[in-house]
């Protein structure tokens, strides 16, 4: 990672952190949608220092809350679902994103009953249906960005 | 004076084997133990002579550099346009790499305090320490996070010659930037105390607090001022899609400043309410 990209990955963990802080709570049956997972599939433009920016964005949000030990692996999970997505990119970055749910999902199906004493099936349904709906929405804005917005400013670019 | 000017290819006259920096570094230090023992109200002596050597350096350093002040200043508006002495240094990562490091350092040490004092209590934060309200905190991490997009975005728009744009971004980044001293020492911390919600003698959470939130707070102002600086120059059209190093070396220090806060807002407010 450069020092130009610095920015970007402090602009990242503060999305993450600031909106999962700061934000309301959305609650998806047992499980409070993170909204700072939306920007996961721009990790497959910003590279490798959103990645960063994100994980640490999910350290910094944990330590706010008083979380049993084993939730503050979360990160570690997440970066790992994040580095999919990231070397998924060159191929497709849906199917990145598909496996960071996959990934993440498990991860608190497993986690959730122990933490919050939810039962192992609601915690597995509604972890699964609450990071999709983040990621896909993320993954639409990723869209859009990728056919309208990033193919002008090249244009600019270009011309200039 | 203890310093040599060398002049490089461009012209740029670079100033080394200074010996000020390492004096000052010295008189730091002895100031540092000097008001510990004045504090303390141990070895009274030593430490005013202490922050007396201390503060003679200093006045040594003001004085032999105070009379290149007046032709620095001059030469500093008539630095041309476009060329690669506009904006030196250029590259200055290493500094702001090294100044990041410092700051690391620091900061580590203030949160390093704060948890080893959080360790001795069984409860955290102490009964008896009010939930912070924390919309003008909110507020801040939105400013923080406007504002660092908003540089960003300058700089690239920099990169790409758009000056009128870079311009517009990086003072709306200043003002961004001023905002958050404003809303801290003006709104935030005079509500806290004037009305005894919360204040540095209430309880170590109290002290932690202000502490910490202050020595950030500092930091920002000298972020602000980092950034009034940069748009001085940029008026002056001291920047271009080449020499742009100092203003990526501001907004590094800034997103340095950001993340700290990110830890402060997590720890203090939110950690507040558990």
């Amino acid at each position: 990672m450069k020092l130009e990209d610095f920015g970007t990955f402090v602009i990242f963990a503060a999305i993450y952190a600031a909106s999962t802080l700061g934000l309301p709570k959305v609650l998806f049956l047992a499980y409070h949608i993170e909204i700072g997972v939306i920007p996961t599939a721009f990790v497959a433009i910003f590279g490798m220092p959103a990645v960063f920016g994100l994980t640490l964005g999910q350290f910094i949000a944990s330590i706010g809350f008083e979380v049993s030990p084993i939730a503050m692996l979360s990160p570690a999970i997440s970066f790992v679902g994040l580095l999919v997505v990231y070397f998924a990119r060159k191929f497709s970055t849906l199917a990145g994103c598909v496996a960071y749910i996959i990934i993440t999902s498990l991860w608190l199906s497993y986690m959730l009953p122990i933490v919050s004493g939810t039962p192992p099936n609601v915690a597995a349904y509604s972890a699964f249906a609450g990071q999709s709906i983040a990621v896909i929405i993320g993954y639409l804005g990723y869209l859009v960005a990728v056919r309208k917005i990033l193919p002008r400013n090249t244009e600019t670019a270009l011309k200039q | 004076m203890g310093t040599a000017a060398e002049t490089s290819r461009d012209g740029v006259h670079y100033y080394e084997h200074s010996i000020w920096p390492a004096l000052i570094a010295f008189a730091t230090g002895l100031t540092a133990v000097g008001f510990f023992f004045l504090m303390k109200g141990v070895m009274l002596v030593a430490g005013f002579l202490l922050v007396s050597a201390s503060a003679l350096i200093l006045a040594g350093f003001l004085y032999s550099d105070t009379r290149n002040w007046s032709s620095a200043l001059s030469k500093f508006g008539k630095i041309p346009r476009d060329t690669l002495v506009g904006a030196f240094p250029v590259d200055i990562s290493l500094t702001i790499q090294i100044i990041i490091m410092t700051e690391l350092l620091l900061f580590g040490g203030a949160f390093g305090m704060y948890f080893a004092i959080r360790e001795q209590f069984a409860l955290w934060p102490p009964p008896g320490t009010p939930i912070l309200d924390d919309t003008i905190a909110r507020v801040q991490t939105l400013i923080l996070i406007s504002s660092s997009i908003l540089v960003e975005w300058a700089i690239w728009q920099l990169k790409r010659g758009r000056l009128k744009a870079f311009k517009a971004g990086l003072i709306g980044t200043t003002i961004l930037g001023a905002l958050f001293p404003i809303l801290q020492f003006g709104v935030e911390w005079p509500h806290l105390i004037l009305n005894n919600i919360l204040t540095p003698a209430t309880n170590f959470f109290g002290a932690t607090f202000y502490l910490l939130t202050g020595i950030h707070g500092a930091h920002v102002l000298v972020g602000v001022i980092a950034y009034g600086y940069t748009d001085i120059r940029a008026m002056m059209g001291q920047y271009s899609p080449k020499n742009h190093g100092f203003v990526e070396a501001t907004s590094t220090y800034w997103h340095f400043v950001h993340i700290i806060w990110l830890f402060l807002f997590a720890l203090m407010w939110q950690g507040s309410r558990v």
